[in-house]
């Protein structure tokens, strides 16, 4: 061991050393942060995960430009990590090599892929520095992001790079001895070019390149934590934690103690979000993917998700010494992550369709700090847009956000011979299977038709289902996700006591938002049940060839486009069942699909209780999809939700005369025989 | 104890046709239980000329209360001066259910420790009782009462005895006022018509109110033509409308926009969609015109018109001069 | 500053009510009941003065059985600092009896302002805030749109038909309070907690003598929703007659 091993193991053992104090010291921030549900279960899933998404860059491949050059630098990483280690290794003790360890053909697989993801990595790092400096990729630019860090990264990288094979090469060089050609060939082929280097000169180059790559690697690291770049650590821990509950479950509202958590109602500040919700904040690259999605955001919002999960790392950074230091010393700053960093504004412009987290490659999920904050302000602070208190009002008083008699909830039905379950209950009879209307539904003179149209189809097939009638109250997901877990929890608890007394077992229901509650969120009252959409429900109906079917009917529209509902599709996976309808019920017609469909869907706009609150920033949510829909060239538009058809309805009827909106219940109900 | 008082509402030197219903509702009972009628018409200088208006109405005496204190409304010296007045023997005293009127009856009913009957639509006297009818739970149900206090103090609900013609005498009599009328814990400082004319939606007693059905911004004139025509009403829109720039959103009515709960809504080409009648159900009378008769705003109103609106409107604002005119 | 605010407990307005048996009150089955409108904005008004001012108390008086506690704790949990329930079980409908029974508990409160509604959104009297000013002897401002306290007096503005007045009385007052003046806020769940811990006395009603009595209760005569009176311009005519004469609106 020489002089310059021991320097360099001396440099080795601080850098190392103040890594390992900087990632205690942001695993430690985390402490700062609420309990969250267990996230060390379903090891398989969370395996799966992480090779899937992590590992493979399962999401990261959804941009076909950015995905493959990320890919391409991600996995060079993982390589090369390997022969930094051997690097350093060698450093410290002269003539260490990892064929040792390994069977001599692995060593020189392994070395060719040295060379092999050198060269990719400096292609796709020159392509990210081209991209950047001369395009102005829309996602990557806001006002939130770092925009230096990343050319200071890649240059980094870069260099990275280009030390290692000028060390390699003039190792070669300097001690021809050393060479082996075939198993480094580009850096053999880089040797040959300044062969002409005298061997002194060439031991000069090799030794101050081997030096700037050691420096550059420990330099690297330790600038990681203070960087966005700290999800090249973060990243991979973070998809293995992310939420893995599964369709129906990942999107579910955590339960809320209102007894027990007297102090603080949702999140004000850092320290009341979870654990992982601030641990999202390290994993994030800013990679913009979440906001160039995001349907608030492309509209002119204020909203960013991917400014909501920057702040919260910012004031994590800020609000966490604080609060860790016992004695005081932490400086500090009179500001909230709410109104300081995050306003009220950007919270409320957010629908909740998850568009965020399904495209986020670290699986980040933006909505439970947006809903969690939202928690804060209605519980705690009764701060919300003032057109939301007659909903409220109404859903307290009336158990639907709109003033109407419950009495007229069951109206719908006169004359069809529907029973409620009350009425079944008296005769001593009961039902197989319970439809839930939904508020819409019920008192909406548009979503009645849906309605009607269904009940019919179940008729039609002979499904032996009844209504609550009175007794059903709104499903209470409007309140909670505007934040208002009191009502809501109000309005759960009573219909689950209704649900109980019949004994259902089985719902149907056309509203994904009563199927999300009463199928996902209703288990945290105890109520479990076997809920079914009525587009999977029609659609198995007509493939028992239940369903009577007219074919002699002469079709008016041609084209059809299907829009996704953000509940049914993202939050529930559920994307063929309505197309298959929609197919069965009309074969000739042809469907086509927008730009944005299926996981990528573009919400209506009306989700996250968006309904009942005025949209004056930038353009309508539901003009976007409207203009989206009619470019298809389509003569009508589907969809299977009946907030979806309130919102494109309204807009598409301002642009078209001739375009109409249909729930799929309606088509098929149309040719029933 | 067989006369009767008629409390004629006067605001700004001006008589108010409140103050006509009055002498009117005193009138027909007077004529059926025999006494006379009393109107009394209190204000600054010169509201005196208004008498006759009065006696042509049925009053057979004009108590005229002149003096700068009452230029303004003052309640507190118009309830000294009437509790007095009545306390010196009357079957009955009408006052108007409008601001003022609900205002003195009260006052008036408190000091002579009465009960009395608010915003009657109907009364039927009897020897020692009156029967009324007085709306309650936002109209949605009538109370039956016997007032059998005497005098019996009733506030009328506008309209419900219109006013009519049947000249009495109309002798004046001055009025005096009791003790200082200045010298009044409760001043009104100012008394002012509101501004512009332009009644705010929250408080206009009718709106008519615009959809899409219009067409386009310039027929919102036709609106506006009717909303003249009653004087007291107010101009509002659908969400259509203010989107597209026609009105401003100010006016929108519905769910993100005014709540409303008028005496009379006029729906001119509006199709009813639940975020509008979120803003408008509660309105007393709820009128709708549209073409076509399936539109769900019809099952939201009282009366319907299938029609166009470029048609109905100029009829209708026709109408309603006329019907105000007459009146 | 000591403010109290009188509060009646009415059914929800949105229902379609039927007559009891007795025919002399509604049917109360299945009714929602809350804060009467009007009582709600004069409590939002009374704790946006203690607010401001960052000092004084707002009492909240409701008269009638038990269940207007409940009336009572949202008014707590909107920001009131304490309540007082005067029990009486059976229906009273005389205006002056239920004053008589207010005034009484606010006499010797030392209050410098007393706020009532307008009128009470199911029998709409409008009545008991002048009966409760003139027993009390204290100066009364009805119906008030604005207002302002300061330097001991009372400055508001009143809505009238196409017009308004601005009115002014020394304190001690009563104020009757009408729309447009503010909202009743929607209470935080930290009010609702805070609520539950704050004091709700509970005393008898002492109701006056009773001098009005009602007689009975009707639904009005029904007019079919969706009436179609008529096609095109040619039914204007029978429009405005119902109007007039049926509606009693022109
Ligand atoms: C989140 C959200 C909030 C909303 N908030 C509100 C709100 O606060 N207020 C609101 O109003 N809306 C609101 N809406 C919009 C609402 O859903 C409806 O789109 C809107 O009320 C429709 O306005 P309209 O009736 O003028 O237009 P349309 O629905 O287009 O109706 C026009 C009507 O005019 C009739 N018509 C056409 N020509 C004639 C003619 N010549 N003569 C007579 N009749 C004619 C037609 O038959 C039709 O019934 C909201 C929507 C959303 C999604
Ligand atoms: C138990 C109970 C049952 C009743 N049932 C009937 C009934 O069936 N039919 C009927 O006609 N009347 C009923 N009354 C109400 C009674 O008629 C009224 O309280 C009285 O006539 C005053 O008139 P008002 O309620 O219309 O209020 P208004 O004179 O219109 O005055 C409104 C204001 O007075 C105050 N106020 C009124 N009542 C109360 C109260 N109880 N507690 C506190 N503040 C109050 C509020 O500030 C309110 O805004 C009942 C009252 C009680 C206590
Ligand atoms: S859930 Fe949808 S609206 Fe909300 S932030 Fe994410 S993408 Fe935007
Ligand atoms: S949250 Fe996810 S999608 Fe959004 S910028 Fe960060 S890493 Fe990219």
């Amino acid at each position: 061991m020489t002089a310059s091993n021991g320097l360099f193991a001396l440099i080795v053992a601080v850098a190392a050393g103040f890594f390992a104090y900087n990632v205690q010291r942001l695993v430690g921030f985390l402490r700062i942060g609420r309990l969250d549900d267990s996230r060390w279960d379903h090891v398989p899933r969370r395996l799966f995960n992480l090779i899937t998404i992590g590992i493979f860059q399962r999401k990261i491949f959804r941009d076909a430009i950015a995905g493959p050059m990320h890919a391409a630098i991600f996995w060079g990483f993982c390589v090369l990590t390997v022969g930094t280690g051997e690097f350093i290794a060698r450093g410290i003790m002269p003539g260490f090599t990892l064929a040792h360890f390994m069977p001599m053909w692995v060593y020189r697989f392994y070395q060719n892929n040295q060379d092999l993801w050198g060269a990719l990595v400096i292609a796709a790092v020159a392509f990210a520095l081209f991209r950047r400096l001369t395009h102005r990729v829309k996602r990557l630019q806001g006002a939130e992001t770092h925009a230096n860090d990343p050319l200071l990264i890649l240059s980094w990288i870069g260099a990275l790079m280009v030390t290692m094979f000028l060390a390699e090469a003039f190792e070669m060089v300097a001690f021809p001895e050393h060479a082996t050609p075939f198993y480094r060939p580009l850096s053999f082929a880089f040797a040959n070019l300044v062969s002409f280097v005298p061997h002194d000169a060439a031991a000069v180059i090799r030794s101050a390149s081997w030096w700037s790559h050691g420096l550059l690697v420990l330099g690297f690291l330790n600038y990681l934590p203070y960087s966005k770049h700290l999800h090249v650590v973060a990243s991979l821990p973070n998809v293995y934690l992310s939420n893995t509950s599964g369709p129906g479950q990942a999107g579910v509202m955590k339960y809320m103690d209102l007894e027990a958590d007297v102090e603080q109602f949702g999140a004000k500040d850092v320290e009341h979000l979870s654990w992982k919700s601030l641990m999202d904040g390290f994993a994030c690259t800013e990679c913009g993917r979440c906001t160039a999605v995001c349907p608030a955001n492309i509209t002119g919002k204020m909203l960013s998700p991917r400014k909501i999960i920057v702040n919260v790392r910012e004031r994590l950074e800020q609000r966490a010494p604080e609060l860790l230091m016992a004695d005081g010393r932490g400086q500090r700053v009179e500001t909230t992550l709410l109104d300081g960093f995050i306003t009220e504004q950007e919270l409320w412009a957010c629908t909740t369709c998850r568009a965020c987290v399904q495209e986020c490659p670290v699986s980040i999920d933006h909505v439970s700090v947006i809903l969690e904050m939202r928690r804060n302000l209605v519980l705690g602070e009764s701060r919300f847009p003032e057109e939301v208190t007659p909903a409220f009002e109404s859903m307290e008083q009336r158990g639907s956000p709109w003033a109407f008699d419950p009495g007229d909830r069951g109206k719908w039905s006169d004359g069809m011979n529907i029973p409620t379950m009350a009425e079944l209950a008296a005769r001593g009879e009961t039902a197989d299977i319970l439809y839930f209307v939904g508020c819409m539904g019920s008192f909406d003179d548009r979503a009645k038709k849906t309605t009607v149209a269904f009940a019919k189809i179940m008729q039609a097939a002979g499904v032996n289902f009844a209504i609550l009638g009175r007794e059903e109250k709104c499903n209470g997901d409007p309140a909670r996700r505007m934040g208002n877990e009191y009502l809501y929890q109000m309005l759960a608890k009573e219909n689950v006591e209704t649900l109980a007394r019949y004994n259902v077992r089985t719902i149907v229901t056309a509203c994904p938002h009563c199927m999300h509650q009463l199928g996902n969120e209703y288990p945290q009252f105890g109520g479990n049940y076997d809920v079914i959409h009525h587009s999977t429900f029609i659609e198995h109906l007509m493939a028992q060839g239940r369903v009577p079917l007219r074919h002699d009917l002469h079709e008016a529209v041609s084209t059809f486009t299907y829009h996704d509902s953000c509940y049914l599709g993202r939050y529930n996976q559920i994307y063929d069942a309505p197309r298959q309808t929609l197919k069965r019920a009309l074969p000739v017609v042809n469907l086509v699909e927008m730009p944005r469909s299926g996981d990528r869907g573009l919400c209506c706009g009306a989700g996250g209780g968006r309904m009942w609150m005025e949209e004056s920033e930038g353009k309508r949510i539901n003009a976007e999809r409207a203009d989206e829909a009619l470019a298809t060239g389509a003569q009508a538009v589907a969809v299977a939700c009946p907030f979806c058809m309130t919102m494109l309805h309204d807009s598409i009827s301002s642009r078209s005369e001739s375009v109409k909106v249909y729930d799929i219940a309606e088509v098929v109900a149309e040719r029933l025989g | 104890m067989t006369n009767i008082l008629a409390f004629s509402e006067t605001r700004l030197g001006e008589l108010r046709r409140a103050g006509l219903e009055t002498v009117t509702a005193a009138r027909r009972v007077a004529d059926a239980t025999g006494g006379q009628v009393h109107a009394v018409l209190a204000g600054g200088p010169g509201i005196a000329q208004h008498a006759a208006k009065l006696a042509a109405h049925g009053a057979d005496v004009v108590l005229v209360l002149e003096h700068d204190a009452f230029a303004n409304y003052n309640p507190e010296a118009l309830t000294a001066v009437l509790a007095a007045r009545l306390g010196s023997g009357y079957r009955a005293a009408f006052f108007a259910a409008s601001a003022l009127g609900h205002d003195l009856v009260a006052r008036v009913a408190a000091r002579m420790k009465l009960a009395y009957a608010s915003d009657v639509t109907e009364f039927a006297f009897s020897a020692d009782s009156v029967a009324v009818a007085h709306p309650g739970y936002t109209n949605k149900i009538v109370q039956r009462f016997v007032l059998k206090a005497n005098p019996a103090l009733i506030s009328l609900r506008a309209g419900a005895v219109l006013p009519a013609e049947n000249a009495k005498a109309g002798a004046v009599e001055a009025l005096a006022p009791v003790g200082d009328p200045t010298a009044t814990r409760v001043k009104v400082t100012l008394t002012e018509k509101a501004a512009g004319g332009k009644i705010d939606l929250g408080e206009a007693p009718v709106i008519i109110a615009g959809g899409r059905g219009l067409k386009e911004a310039a027929n919102f004139k036709l609106v506006e033509d009717l909303a003249a025509a009653f004087g007291n009403a107010a101009v509002g829109a659908t969400r259509a409308v203010t989107d597209d720039g026609w009105r401003p959103h100010s006016d929108q009515i519905g769910q993100t926009g005014r709540l409303v709960s008028p005496d009379l809504y006029v729906a001119c080409g509006i199709s009813g969609a639940i975020q509008h009648l979120a803003g408008m159900r509660t309105s007393k009378t709820i009128v709708a015109i549209n073409k076509d008769k399936e539109a769900p705003i019809f099952k939201a109103a009282d009366y319907g018109i299938v029609g166009d609106v470029m048609d109905v409107l100029p009829a209708l604002t026709e109408a309603v001069k006329q019907a105000r005119a007459g009146a | 500053m000591k403010l109290a605010v009188c509060i009646k407990r009415v059914p929800d307005m949105e229902g379609r009510f039927k007559i009891a048996a007795s025919g002399t009150g509604i049917d109360e089955a299945g009714l929602k009941y809350d804060m009467s409108d009007f009582d709600g904005y004069a409590a939002e008004v009374a704790i946006q003065i203690t607010e401001k001012a960052g000092a004084g108390e707002v009492t909240v008086i409701s008269l009638g059985p038990d269940v207007v506690q409940e009336t009572l704790r949202k008014a707590l949990s909107m920001g009131a600092h304490r309540a007082v329930q005067l029990k009486h079980d059976a229906p009273v409908s005389d205006g002056f009896a239920v004053a008589t029974a207010l005034a009484a508990e606010l006499k010797d409160g030392g209050y410098d302002l007393i706020l009532c509604g307008r009128m009470a959104v199911d029998t709409q009297n409008r009545s008991t805030g002048v009966f409760i000013a003139e027993l009390l002897g204290l100066p009364i401002i009805t119906a008030i749109s604005q207002l302002s306290v300061d330097g001991g007096v009372v400055k508001a503005r009143r809505e009238l038909e196409g017009a308004y007045e601005l009115i002014e009385c020394p304190l001690p007052a009563v104020v009757t309070i009408d729309e447009g003046i503010a909202r009743a806020r929607y209470p935080s769940l930290k009010g609702i907690m805070a609520a539950k811990k704050k004091p709700l006395d509970v005393k008898p009603a002492q109701l006056g003598a009773i001098t009005y009595q009602l007689e009975k209760m009707e639904l009005p005569a029904e007019r079919a929703a969706g009436r179609i009176v008529g096609e095109g311009k040619d039914a204007v005519p029978e429009l405005v007659r119902l109007l007039k004469e049926e509606a009693k609106v022109l």
